[in-house]
């Protein structure tokens, strides 16, 4: 391959080629990446951090599990963890797709890239439509920036223990005593941050096909624009996983 | 060698320099996807027979840092780059995102302290 003909010397810091062996939009998506993972990992910190600090607090921490229990069709029914599984499961599988319509690429198959990054879209376009039923369901119950009414009155935390997967719940407006705030707020700024970088991976997935349908890429001899839009939307799968591991499993 | 035209032999422009991808097929590539699907649902399941504490936290934890390394290295094709970049990226990540998550964990544990248990 002609690519690969530049090479002289030993070292591969002396100058004449890419000690990275990668193109320069790549590397700074790269880059680009690292520091928005900084970004992510701030806010996921500062969760942790608060949550810490209410570790002595009498009124605690919610339970993920006496929150976010809700699934579109099974109304009053304890499902914690269910609705999130489903959202991570669209999520990944629109992971395989986009590294799908990558993988197309390096065959310079221009179909099969269509085909995989319509798939990606409508992966994304579905997370996004269950995160949206999700804060309905958030702010309907009362979960607001500046307040939120998730905590439970020591007979209903009982109560709440004796739940097993399926029964039937509902609390009272008695039941429900308020809870700390940023509990609420870390909600909205993490999954509203993280729903924000699939809106504008979606958005930047929509233009790259465009692209891809109009045969740019074709003229251009590679598919390095799919493995770029690729690598931001597996980052935000990634994000996804700590996002689901630190604010509904732990 | 079709057509990289940017590229001309023997001449190397920073710019516009794209090297030539392989295609590594798609058995592994859904190879991953069942994995990650695994874990998932193996965190479902220990979600439920566990009890909730310090240990189940780490293996969530845990789970969470395989899913991340499978995620970045087949999907983001982080595997097959270049040594330098391999490093480039995760050493800065892992050494500061340790040190942030270690540091602001004790802070939150010692305003918990001070506003309450004085």
């Amino acid at each position: 391959m002609s690519e690969t003909t530049i090479a002289t010397s030993g070292s591969i810091w002396t100058g004449g080629r890419s000690p990275f062996n990668v193109s320069y939009g790549k590397l700074m998506m790269w880059i680009f990446l690292l520091s928005d993972a900084f970004t992510f990992s701030s806010l996921l910190v500062a969760y942790g951090a608060i949550r810490f600090s209410f570790g002595g607090s009498d009124t605690p921490w919610p339970d993920p599990a006496n929150v976010f229990n809700h699934f579109p069709g099974f109304h009053g029914m304890h499902l914690p963890l269910l609705f999130v599984s489903l959202m991570t499961f669209i999520l990944i599988f629109s992971s395989v797709t986009m590294v799908l319509a990558v993988e197309a690429g390096h065959r310079k198959s221009n179909a099969e890239v269509s085909k995989y990054m319509i798939l990606t879209i409508l992966g994304g376009a579905a997370f996004l439509g269950c995160q949206a039923w999700e804060w309905t369901q958030f702010i309907n119950e009362g979960g607001r920036l500046s307040h939120n009414m998730f905590g439970l009155t020591p007979e209903a935390l009982a109560k709440a223990k004796e739940l097993g997967f399926g029964d039937h719940v509902h609390w009272t407006a008695a039941e429900r005593i308020p809870a700390p705030v940023p509990f609420a707020a870390l909600f909205f700024i993490v999954t509203g941050f993280h729903g924000f970088h699939v809106l504008s991976g979606v958005v930047i997935n929509i233009i790259i096909w465009i692209n891809v349908i109009g045969g740019t890429y074709v003229r251009r001899g590679h598919y390095e624009m799919v493995e770029k839009v690729g690598l931001y939307w597996h980052f935000v799968d990634l994000v996804w996983v700590f996002v689901f591991t630190f604010y509904y499993l732990i | 060698m079709s057509g990289h035209h940017q590229h001309i032999e023997g001449e190397y422009i920073p710019e516009t320099y794209v090297p030539h991808a392989e295609s590594h097929g798609t058995k592994g590539l859904w190879f991953i996807f069942w994995v990650l699907l695994g874990i998932t649902v193996v965190d479902f399941i220990f979600y439920f027979a566990m009890e909730p504490g310090l240990v189940r936290n780490i293996i969530f934890v845990f789970f969470g840092i395989v899913k991340a390394y499978f995620i970045i290295g087949t999907f983001m094709h982080m595997k097959f780059e270049a040594r330098f970049l391999r490093l480039m990226i995760v050493i800065p990540a892992v050494i500061f995102l340790s040190y942030l998550v270690l540091l602001l964990l004790i802070e939150g544990n010692y305003v918990s302290i001070v506003k309450y248990l004085r």
